[in-house]
């Protein structure tokens, strides 16, 4: 195991932050942890990176506890975004490189090459200050990466990215974990982590939920449901026998079903009364999982927007 | 390299980079040198206009007119012309009450309306009693009542001499009873005026202060930069907040060093050249005095790293400069109290209370430097352990003793509230701090 928290808690002044928490992230993989606002993912990340300290438990890295030069081995994120704005993008690169002991000609030459993948190389000498907000979160990701860290720990990654960075963004992640990188990442946005992790631990109330990878979290959590869209009033879904719950959407409807029942009898009654123009069947979300398990306010997290496909 | 030295670097560059940091190495020095300088000239200043005056004369000794042949020596500089116009003298019975009040009043309206500077009354019986010659005026001048009263002086005694009956030459009495004019030598036998050292006080004090309180209010705005800017984040998972905090110190330090270094290499410049130039004694006795230049150097160095490490603390627990206001006031009042009893340091500068004052760490980089200021010129023999020197070495160990205490206390503070956004804490919560 790569990255080991063991049994980890945190007060601050009386309030629990984070309590008794265990997870295992394994080398090579993508690691989200998920939970709402508030949930203790940013406090659970500060501990990794030693920037506060937990009460008690231990943070084991490869069985050993953290040394001083863990954090020249990881490229962190945090959740606020900031960085110097009367410098130069190269020499906020280099100097953040500095910082993890990188040196500064190797630095120069993955500043090319960063700068052009995220298109920002036009601007190599100008000051952050003059880039947009959307380009400084571009150029601060790359800062996180540039010194070629085993571990990339992201906090909160897509907020403030519009949907074309967020791909491209994607796009670098994935290529990262196939060149043997580890990502670990928080958010409170399930359809994220559901498109990108490999392993998930939900958390809550800065308790775990649920943690392991996410195949074997969706089977454990067994039940499949379907995912409906119909022209007309859907109410009387809610009625058909078999059909535990429905949880109504934007623009289409989900329906839990009883273990036994059949989906195609389900179908023949909705046909029967309105026009079908979807019909999925569908691996439970995380966010069905999430409200199962944790039984938070449902308002407390973010609803998925549009299809779930997995 | 260290991650210390990369911080140092870049905080280094920042401040050396800046249009302001090469205008401050010449400005500052000028600053000061103009803020004690002008004064001076202010107090000197000689005006080349002529001053009128009017005098009533109800002596009936003719004092007005020896008085008004007495004033004709004092000229408008680089002129021959008199200084002092006397518009008029009038000459009356001593009788003659109402006609003075007539003249008193009318003249007292001309001084109302500033066509008249002065006028002088001489009552009868002037001669013997004082209070019976006076000066009427809106605008007391140094320079002018001091002439006045030594001419007036000389006239009364004359008239006292002749009064007398003394049988000897007026003037050789004069001569003889001439006041002297005190003026100080120190044990070596040279003479420092005391307007020199009290000024010498100023600028050196001036300088540490302006230094002190400069870059170490640089170092809180570099920290409350860097939590607005969020970059904080970024830095101390990469450098511990202890690294953080002493590169910024040392970097913001090493800045002020170098400014420091120039004034020295242009002050050993005019060292060796001083040949050419027409240099005071005193002053050079002062400013390439040895003993003065390292404690000046040991102070200002030390008392910068008390001081930015204050700084430091206070931007670690604030959100904002606004709000670091309510913090640095207390520093401003330490830092500005030796110039509010500057005064009375000069002048007793080894009383118990200056003595005590110069060896409390946060007042000793600008009390001590006065004393030494004033002490060390008129040394006859060094010792490390005894008199100022001794005395100073005592403040030096304290300030770096409190140095020692105020990063431990700093280091545990700054961790935490480096990371801290939004609400400003409270005292107990920042006591609280401490022990996490």
């Amino acid at each position: 195991m790569y990255l080991k928290l063991d049994n980890i808690r945190k007060e601050f002044s009386g309030k629990v932050a984070v309590n008794n928490l265990s997870l295992e992230v394994p080398r090579g993989v993508i690691y989200g942890i998920i939970g709402p606002n508030g949930a203790g993912k940013t406090t659970t990340i500060r501990m990794i990176m030693n920037i506060t300290v937990p009460d008690s438990g231990k943070i084991l890295i490869d069985d050993q506890s953290v040394k001083d030069d863990f954090k020249n081995q990881v490229g962190y994120l945090p959740e606020e975004r900031g960085l110097y704005k009367k410098m130069t993008l190269e020499d906020i690169l280099i100097y953040i490189a500095a910082l993890k002991n990188y040196p500064s000609n190797k630095a120069k030459k993955n500043i090319d090459y960063w700068l052009t993948r995220v298109e920002l190389e036009k601007y190599k000498y100008k000051k952050v200050e003059e880039l947009s907000k959307g380009m400084q979160q571009k150029l601060q990701f790359i800062s996180t990466i540039l010194h070629e860290p085993d571990l990339i720990i992201l906090d909160e990654l897509f907020s403030g990215l519009d949907p074309l960075n967020i791909e491209l963004i994607k796009d670098i992640i994935l290529e990262l974990k196939r060149s043997g990188k580890t990502i670990l990442f928080s958010t409170h946005v399930m359809e994220q982590a559901e498109k990108l992790c490999d392993y998930i631990c939900m958390i809550s109330r800065g308790e775990k939920v649920i943690d392991g990878r996410l195949s074997e979290v969706k089977a454990q959590f067994g039940k499949n449901s379907i995912q409906l869209e119909i022209d007309g009033d859907g109410q009387f879904v809610a009625t058909i026998p078999g059909v535990k719950k429905m949880v109504e959407f934007n623009n289409y409807i989900e329906l839990q079903l009883d273990d036994k029942s059949d989906t195609n009898a389900i179908l023949k009654k909705i046909i029967e009364k309105v026009t079908v123009k979807r019909f999925d069947i569908v691996e439970p979300s995380l966010y069905d999982i999430f409200i199962d398990m944790a039984q938070v306010p449902v308002d407390k997290i973010n609803k998925p927007e549009g299809s779930n496909h997995v | 390299m260290s991650k210390l030295l990369v911080v140092f670097k870049r905080e280094y560059t920042q401040v050396v980079k800046r249009k302001a940091f090469i205008v401050g190495i010449f400005l500052t020095p000028a600053l000061m040198a103009a803020f004690t300088i002008i004064p001076a000239l202010l107090f000197q200043s000689k005006s080349n206009k002529s001053v009128s005056l009017a005098i009533i004369d109800q002596s009936g000794m003719e004092i007005g007119n020896k008085f008004e042949a007495s004033l004709k020596k004092y000229k408008i500089e680089n002129s021959d012309k008199p200084y002092y116009i006397v518009k008029n003298i009038f000459t009356l019975d001593t009788n003659e009450t109402k006609r003075f009040q007539h003249i008193n009043d009318s003249l007292s309206q001309l001084i109302v309306n500033k066509k008249l500077k002065y006028y002088l009354v001489i009552k009868p019986e002037a001669y013997f009693i004082d209070t019976n010659i006076y000066l009427v005026t809106n605008a007391e001048n140094f320079v002018t009542l001091n002439r006045f009263e030594k001419n007036l002086s000389n006239i009364l005694s004359t008239i006292r001499l002749e009064m007398s009956h003394v049988n000897l030459n007026v003037d050789s009495i004069l001569t003889l009873t001439k006041k002297l004019d005190l003026k100080t030598k120190d044990a070596k036998g040279n003479m420092i005026p005391f307007t020199v050292k009290y000024f010498s006080a100023y600028v050196f004090v001036g300088i540490m202060f302006g230094i002190i309180f400069g870059y170490g209010q640089l170092v809180m705005r570099s920290v409350i930069e860097e939590k607005n800017s969020r970059v904080m984040e970024v830095l101390v998972s990469s450098v511990s907040p202890f690294q953080l905090m002493l590169g910024k110190i040392t970097g913001l330090g090493a800045a002020t060093l170098t400014q420091i270094f120039i004034w020295f290499v242009i002050g050993m410049g005019i060292y060796f050249m001083k040949s050419t130039f027409d240099f005071n004694p005193a002053v050079d006795r002062i400013i390439f005095n040895p003993v003065i230049i390292i404690f000046f150097i040991l102070f200002l160095v030390s008392g910068y790293i008390l001081y930015s490490t204050i700084f430091a603390l206070i931007g670690s627990v604030v959100n904002s400069e606004k709000e670091a206001q309510n913090f640095i006031f207390p520093i401003t009042i330490l830092m500005i109290l030796p110039f509010m009893i500057g005064a009375y340091i000069v002048q007793e500068p080894n009383s118990t209370i200056s003595v005590t004052l110069s060896m409390i760490p946060f007042l000793t980089p600008t009390i001590m430097m006065m004393r030494v200021i004033f002490i060390a010129p008129t040394l006859t023999s060094y010792s490390l352990f005894s008199g100022i020197i001794g005395e100073a070495m005592i403040g030096f160990f304290l300030i770096v003793l409190s140095i020692v205490i105020m990063i431990w206390l700093t280091s545990k503070i700054f961790r935490v509230g480096i990371l801290m956004y939004g609400k400003r804490p409270t005292l107990p919560e920042i006591i609280k701090w401490i022990k996490y």
